[in-house]
């Protein structure tokens, strides 16, 4: 389980003070995966530093599993695996020897066995002896993602998993979270591709400017804005989108549209997004 | 339990210094700065000095294995967090890592003592087939271990510190390049002016050279060792402070 209450973290830049993540509260609950949203700059990463013990919060409480980020960070450590945005491979050695130094780092049982079963669980088996420079950005991610599971870790973090992952790759990723959860594994995951939110949490977060500015399940929060959305190009080539309650009133709007371009469809997440934010994902 | 956090730090940079000794490049520059310098300093002088009724080279040779020592150890230790920690991020895995701070301190240091003792032993060959009267005294080992110590301790405080690469540069210019050449790596302190000799006794290289070149001990070996043994003890408190204080 995962609380924060009032977390906060401010960065002295050049332009002055930035306050990254700004009195976030909110509890993750035991086996739930949830995702974090927001444009570039929200502070989903900064949250996460926080959440994994790598950055200090200037005010503000946050727990992992019970322990304290601040006073216990060797309980939490323990019990956390990470994905971070930023690869931090060892990119002059093997794809083994990664996995080799993460392992005693952690005191994993039967290293070599289950080093095997994770590098084979993300298809680089074939890969283990070769540099880690060598491969393909995919790759290196995977790589992450089976170092990350290597602990067998009761939280997962994942801070933009499927960054440059093909689509066929990024669908047994999603099979490879979901089967986790039924491991009993906690989940927090951030992510600009709004399907793999829809796809995999259970809950999602909105953050905007470092503040939480919805937090509901998918269905919840497309319902509080609207089920229905009208699209269409409007005379100067531009985008128009129309929310509506519901699917009649979708229709009504849309026959009185006359546009040849306009569509009726469901509301997705990135409409949640785009109307609560202001911003659109990527 | 016996904590051994240290030993997947340390192991990580054998891997790195492995692949670079294979590549031959490496030990050529390794061995070029020390040899340009026994060959300026030691082949040049050789013949017409004498120091301590022993000659040049012999005197030479032990200074410049406690000055390789501290520059590999030092710089070895010092870029290689820097970079770890600014660039390639991987200093994260060790904080996110279930072992204690002086884990990774332990860890970094003996990597980094490694690489120095490695540079002195190229020195020492060199020492041994060009210098007849050039011994290996136990004085002479504990000095260069103790030596490689604390100059890689200085490392951690250093790659902890520094807000850039180019950083390391400059700390290692106003520092370590200074204390190579006025701490007794070329001529004994005691022929300094008074003034001089005052700044010169605090720096860590010249107690360094003073008991590396002793063969028993005697009051003066007892201070500079205590000196040695005071900074290497306060340097690893402070590196294991900053890493224990790590924060992004
Ligand atoms: N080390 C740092 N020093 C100064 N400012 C920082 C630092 N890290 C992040 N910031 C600032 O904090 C804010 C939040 O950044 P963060 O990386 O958490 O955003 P994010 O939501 O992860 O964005 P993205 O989607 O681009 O990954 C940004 O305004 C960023 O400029
Ligand atoms: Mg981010």
């Amino acid at each position: 389980m995962i609380e924060l209450e009032g977390l906060t973290r401010v960065y002295q830049g050049g332009r002055g003070a930035v306050r990254a993540v700004d009195g976030l509260s909110l509890t993750v609950g035991n086996s739930e995966v949830f995702g974090l949203l927001g444009p570039n700059g929200a502070g989903k990463t900064t949250a996460i530093k926080m959440m994994t013990t790598l950055s200090r919060p200037d005010a503000g409480r946050c727990l992992v599993g019970g322990f304290d980020v601040v006073r216990e960070p060797g309980k939490i450590r323990e019990r956390i695996g990470v994905v971070p945005q930023e690869n931090n491979l060892e990119r002059e050695l093997t794809a083994r020897e990664n996995l080799t130094i993460y392992a005693m780092l952690h005191r994993v049982r039967d290293a070599e066995r289950r080093i095997e079963e994770n590098l084979r669980r993300v298809d680089l088996w074939d890969r283990r002896d070769s540099v880690v420079t060598g491969f393909s950005g995919g790759m290196q991610r995977r790589l992450l993602l089976a170092r990350a599971l290597l602990a067998e870790p009761s939280v997962l973090f994942l801070d933009e998993p499927s960054i440059g992952l093909d689509p066929q790759i990024r669908r047994q990723l999603w099979d490879s979270i979901r089967k986790t959860r039924i491991d009993g594994r906690t989940v927090v995951i951030t992510t600009h591709y709004i399907e793999e939110a829809e796809a995999l949490c259970d809950r999602v977060g909105i953050l905007c400017r470092g503040k939480l500015v919805a937090l509901d399940s998918p269905e919840n929060l497309k319902r509080s804005v609207g089920e229905c959305v009208v699209e269409f190009i409007d005379a100067e080539g531009k985008l128009v989108q129309h929310i509506h309650r519901g699917r009649g009133e979708a229709n009504a709007d849309a026959a009185g549209e006359h546009n040849s371009s306009v569509t009726v469809r469901k509301t997705n997440l990135e409409d949640v997004f785009i109307k609560l934010t202001g911003e659109r994902i990527e | 339990m016996i904590e051994l956090g240290w030993y997947p730090v340390f192991l990580k940079e054998m891997l790195h210094f492995r692949r670079k000794l294979l590549k031959l490049g490496y030990l050529f520059s390794a061995m070029v700065v020390p040899i340009i310098y026994l060959i300026a300093f030691g082949f040049g002088l050789g013949g017409s000095v004498r120091i301590d009724g022993t000659s040049y080279l012999a005197f030479l040779i032990p200074g410049l294995v406690a000055m390789s020592s501290m520059n590999n150890s030092y710089t070895w230790v010092s870029s290689t967090l820097n970079l770890s920690r600014l660039y390639f991020k991987t200093f994260q895995v060790y904080v996110q890592a279930p072992i204690a701070p002086s884990s990774i301190m332990i860890g970094e240091v003996l990597a980094g003592m490694i690489k120095g003792l490695f540079a002195s032993a190229l020195i020492v060959i060199v020492g041994i087939l060009s210098a007849p009267d050039f011994r290996i005294t136990f004085l002479f080992c504990v000095a260069l271990l103790l030596n490689c110590f604390l100059f890689a301790n200085m490392g951690v405080i250093v790659g902890m510190l520094t807000k850039s690469h180019e950083d390391t540069a400059t700390y290692s210019n106003f520092f370590i390049m200074p204390m190579a050449f006025f701490a007794g790596t070329f001529f004994p302190v005691d022929k300094m002016p008074t003034l001089f000799k005052g700044v010169v006794y605090v720096l860590p290289l010249t107690h360094t050279n003073i008991l590396i070149r002793k063969a028993g001990m005697d009051a003066e070996a007892w201070v500079s060792l205590g000196i040695l043994a005071v900074y290497a003890a306060l340097c690893f408190v402070c590196g294991s402070k900053l890493i224990r204080g790590y924060s992004e």
